[in-house]
Formats: structure tokens, sequence, C-alpha cells
């Protein structure tokens, strides 16, 4: 290739190659990142300056009772999982016991309207879905569940 | 006509309800075509490929269709694609038409369907065809194609880019793939990492976690509001009952948004908003009364309902046809596919001729079995939609995390993905990254590698991706003209923004 085209001439060691494309998205990132920061940057920071005064007037308000209840149930719910299925391995009972209360709880979190009726619904629904989960996917289709 | 033999009663039992399950999802404003399929994809691990696709198609069919129910009934889109269902919908609905406007646009939505199956049937085997003698450099070609287009269409081309290429980063965590002509060392993580990322992150997590758990936990910061009230009632009676006249004059309207929708479909990644949205345009441009749209014409739901139904048979050309998803639920579908240990791409249809038969009659039969349960069953599907969210958001959240532990049968570090990637995809969103490019560069990043590696280490030199074969150079062009549109379109868009501040 002595043509001339030396300029876009690329050999690449096969040891290091692993390492070649990461490297090229490393810079695309990077560039990218410095265009986005070049051209909203200036923006943002005024909206952030504006948004400090009238912080009330955009947008609904966030629920940080709903949001931060729901991640820690979640994360709750994703750990005792694995250690209550420990206990009865191979059966999928750490899901169905885990899902049941993680269901009910978080359903009560969400609902508005607190009433008889709606914990009527709430616990049936919470004891039926799981339970049919579970049968269905671990006895009928053999699924492996914690 | 081997595949007669997979069409067992079983087969079509699966098409219909997930037909039902898709227009239940699609019916309930916030949860869409790709949640339904990501959710209920641990059923599919059950099945076999055939019964298993059967259930997908079905899905996705429905809950594509089901989007018009809230659209028309509460002016809030199901899916994203019936925004512009909306527009004329619930004006007919206010006129106390309901009924009326329903029933066309499930109508319309039957013949989208059906007319993109029919491209689908005879276009996906010869781009197939044409793709068979695509060498490397093609490939890596088309996959640029995929994230240029996907990026043009995002809110902010620089952040679209940006969230594409973060997926690609994100692909290529863990080993560099030995089989695939890697050298079998680890990159982008410490050495911790390495029992748990071997092979990068599952694909079906990410997606469950982004669409699935990342949707609800958006719900959650808003206080999952029910948009359907006790005090609302659905009125659907009165006015104008249904007939097909409703169609007299509006042949061609059809056919070009179902035309239009099947094309958009075909593009890589561009999803099911943006099909509508261009029809909806056109038949505004070419109507007879463009004043009345907007105020309830008919012609309007069903410019907008054919074609995103015609999205459905589009998205899965490139799919089917070059491995390349058409838009988010098609990218769920690749995963049911790898599922099942079958590779999608150019020798995907000639290598399983019986799959993609069945398939074809799986995507038809759905499209009858939405028209007929919609029609007749209209009313049902009416009340399903007030079924509350605190019930409905926890259930998801279950079936996600079945769908993500189960994949890789039974592994732990599957949900905790699932979760990351959920908080990733809330929190990403917040800062104005977009999900769609992600997981299209996700999806395609490390093929990408290896084509563009690859391509290096026998060609030696960067010009051979310009000078390969002709049909280099068309991609090229038409990357070229996806950057130019989308930087044109970048800087009407702030025109029209100064226009406004000023």
């Amino acid at each position: 290739m002595a043509d001339g085209n030396s300029l876009f001439k690329v050999s690449i060691d096969f040891s290091q190659s692993h390492l070649f494309f990461p490297n090229i998205i490393h810079w695309i990132l990077l560039i990218l990142a410095v265009l986005i920061a070049l051209t909203s940057g200036p923006k943002l920071l005024r909206q952030m300056r504006e948004k400090k005064k009238d912080d009330k007037q955009t947008g609904a308000p966030t629920d940080w009772v709903r949001l931060l209840g729901t991640l820690v149930l979640t994360i709750i719910y994703f750990s005792l999982m694995e250690t209550v299925g420990d206990l009865f391995p191979n059966t999928g009972f750490g899901f169905l016991f885990t899902s049941i209360p993680f269901m009910f709880l978080l359903s009560v979190l969400f609902v508005h309207q607190p009433g008889r009726r709606e914990f009527v619904t709430i616990t049936l629904s919470s004891i039926i879905s799981p339970a049919v989960a579970w049968y269905v996917l671990a006895q009928m289709f053999n699924i492996t569940l914690p | 006509m081997e595949f007669i033999s997979y069409l067992t009663p079983m087969f079509f039992a699966l098409v219909g309800f997930g037909v039902v399950v898709g227009i239940i999802f699609g019916a309930i404003p916030g949860m869409t075509a790709t949640m339904a399929v990501a959710v209920c994809l641990p059923m599919t691990y059950g099945l076999d490929l055939t019964n298993g696709l059967a259930l997908l198609l079905g899905l996705y069919v429905g809950g594509i269709s089901g989007g018009l129910v809230p659209a028309v009934l509460l002016n809030i889109p199901g899916t994203p694609s019936s925004i512009t269902t909306t527009f004329d919908g619930y004006p007919m609905t206010q006129k106390g038409e309901g009924e009326r406007a329903l029933k066309t646009g499930i109508t319309s939505s039957l013949f989208g369907g059906l007319f993109s199956a029919i491209v689908l049937f005879f276009f996906a085997p010869s781009l197939a065809d044409v793709a068979i003698k695509f060498s490397y450099v093609e490939k890596f070609l088309i996959i640029l194609f995929a994230l240029t287009v996907i990026a043009s269409l995002s809110r902010n081309l620089l952040l679209g880019i940006f969230s594409g290429v973060l997926g690609v980063w994100f692909s290529l965590i863990g080993s560099y793939d030995i089989s695939s002509g890697g050298n079998g060392e680890y990159r982008l993580m410490t050495d911790a990492m390495v029992p748990y990322l071997e092979s990068g992150f599952s694909l079906l997590p990410v997606l469950i976690g982004l669409f699935g758990l990342g949707t609800i936990l958006q719900e959650a910061q808003k206080g999952i509001k029910e948009e359907v009230g006790k005090g609302k009632k659905l009125e659907l009676n009165g006015g104008t009952s249904f007939s097909l006249s409703v169609f007299k004059g509006q042949i061609v309207n059809l056919i070009r948004s179902s035309g239009l929708g099947t094309f958009v479909g075909m593009l890589p990644g561009v999803g099911g908003s943006a099909a509508s949205v261009l029809a909806y345009t056109q038949q505004k441009n070419f109507s007879k009364h463009p004043e009345k749209l907007g105020k309830g014409a008919p012609e309007g739901v069903i410019a907008s309902e054919s074609s995103n139904n015609g999205l459905t048979g589009g998205a899965l050309i490139p799919l089917l046809s070059l491995g390349i998803p058409g838009d988010s639920t098609t990218a769920v579908l690749i995963g049911a596919f790898t599922l099942q240990g079958i590779q999608l791409g150019p020798l995907f249809i000639g290598n399983n001729l019986d799959t993609w038969n069945t398939m074809m009659v799986a995507l038809v039969f759905a499209n009858l079995v939405m028209f007929v349960v919609m029609f007749f069953a209209i009313r049902t599907i009416v009340k399903v939609i007030t079924i509350p969210k605190y019930l409905l958001y926890p259930g998801i959240i279950m079936m996600c995390v079945v769908g993500a532990y189960a994949i890789n049968f039974g592994i732990m570090f599957d949900v905790w993905t699932l979760l990351f990637f959920g908080l990733f995809g809330f929190l990403g969103q917040k800062v104005g990254l977009e999900v769609a490019p992600f997981i299209i560069g996700f999806i395609l990043g490390k093929q990408a590698e290896v084509y563009f590696v690859k391509s290096l280490e026998s060609f030696g030199t960067l010009t051979i991706f310009f000078t390969k074969s002709p049909i280099a150079m068309v991609l090229w062009v038409l990357i070229l003209i996806s950057v130019v549109f989308s930087i044109y379109g970048m800087i009407k868009q702030k025109k029209n923004n100064n226009n406004k501040e000023a």
C-alpha cells in the first residue's frame, strides 16, 4: 500500500486489540461530553439559577415518599429473595414468600384513598398474583425461581 | 408446506392470549407494547421457538393497537404511537361518537397491520438476499447508519448520539469474545467484577430494567396518579354510529398512512410516534378539509391508527433480514430469539423457513384476533383500563424480577442488573439521556466492535470503509443524509424556539 494512503494506515496489535475499540469509544464520549457542555452548559446554568428562585412553579412536584419507598422496598425485596430462597433450595419459595409482602406493601404505598375495600383487593391481589406466577412458571414450566 | 404441522391449536391460543394481554397493556396509559413483551418474556422460557414467537407477536400487535382506547376516550395516548389519535379521537368522543371513533381506529389498525405484513413477507427475504453478500465493512456501516438515524430523531442531537455511544460502551464491558475473533481479554472493569461480568451485561435484564422498572420509578415520582377517576364516566354512545362508510374516499389515506408507517418502521431504531406524526401531517397536507382535522375528523384517526399498526410489520423487516431492531419492541424480540439460540441476520429466513412462515401466520392471525376482540369486546376493554395502578405496578415489578432471574437459569446478579438499569434509565432521562438510542447502541455495540476491528485487521487502512464496494458508498450517502437532515431539523427547531422567546 505505497499509494500515499499512509495517513489512514492502521495496524492493530492482536494482544491489545481488546482495547482498540473501547479507546475510540472513550474519545468519542469525551468529545461529545465537551460539545454538550459547550452547547447546553450556559443555558443549563442560567436555568438552574432561575430555578432556585421559582422552584415551585415548574412542573409536577416529586413524590419523594413514593419514589424512595419504591426504591427501598425493591432493594429489600431483591436482597431477601435470595436469602429466603437459600432456605428452600430449588423450590422457588424464596420468590413466593418475599413477593407477597412486597406486593402488599408496595400497593399500600401507592394507593391514594385507602379504605376497607381497597385493603381487601390489595390483600387478595398480593397473595393471588405471586401464587399464580409461581405455580405457572415454577411448577408448570419448570422455570428457575429464587 | 411443512410448517403447517407447527400450527397447533396451542399456537393459535397463544397468539390470541398474547393479543388480549397486549391490548390490555397498550390500553393502560404509561404501559407500552415494549413493556408487555418484556414482562411476558419469562412465559416463553418454557415454550419452544414457534409458540414463544406466537405469544410475543400477539403481544406486539395487541400492545400497539390497544393504545387507541385511552387515546380516544381519555385524551391520553396509551402508547407513544397513538399520540396523534388523540387529536381527532378525543374530540369525536366529546361529540358523543366514542364508539364510532374506536371502531374506525380498530378497522384502520387492521388494515395497517395486514398491509405491513404483506410488505414484510415480500420485502424481508429480498433484503436478506442483498445483505447476505455484506462483508464486515458494510455490516459496520449499517450499524453506523442505524445509530445516526436514531440519533437524528432525538430531542437533542448531541445527547441522542451520546446516549447511543454510551450504550455501545456498556455493551463492551466484559471480555473481547474469542468466538467472534477477539483475544478473550477483559476490559472496562476491575478484576473483582470478572465472575459476574465475564460476558458482559445480559441483554434482557438491561431491557426489562430500562423499560419496566425505569417506567415505574418515573410513575412513582409523579405519585402514581390514577388517570381514570371514579368520577369520570366513559361515554361511548350517541351521535353517529359506526359504519364502513367512514372509509369512503379514505382509501388513499389508508394506503399512504400504512405505507408511511411501514417505511418508518423499517428505519432502524425509529419509534412509533414518528410514524403516526408523519402520517397525520401528510393527511393534513392532502386532505380536502384540512380545517376539520384536530376537531374530530375520522380521517385523522384513520391516518394515525393505520400508520402505527403499519409499523409492526415494518419494524420486523430490518430485524429479520439484518438483525437490527426497527424499534424498542423488536429490540426485546431480539432477546427472545437469542434465548432460543437463534442468530438473527441475513441467513435467518433461508435457514429457518418454517419459523419464518409460522411468524407470518402468527402476525396475520394476531391482526385478525386484534380486530375481532377489539371490535366486539370494546366495552369490556374499556372497563379494563380502570384497573387501579396500585395493584398493577407491584405485579409488574414482580414479573420483571422473574424475567431477569430466570433468563440465565437463576443468577441473582441479573436481578441487580435490572435494578441498576432501572435506576439508570430513571436518572438518565432526568439529565436528558434517551433510552431508545441507548438500547440500540447496547444491542449493536459488540457487533460494531467486531466488524470495525476485523475490517481494519484485514485491510489495514481506514479508507476501506469508503472504497470497499458500491454498497459502502451508498451507505455513506444514507448516513450523510440522516446527519444533514438532523442538523437541519435542529437549526429549524432553534429558530422556532427563538421566535417563541422573542
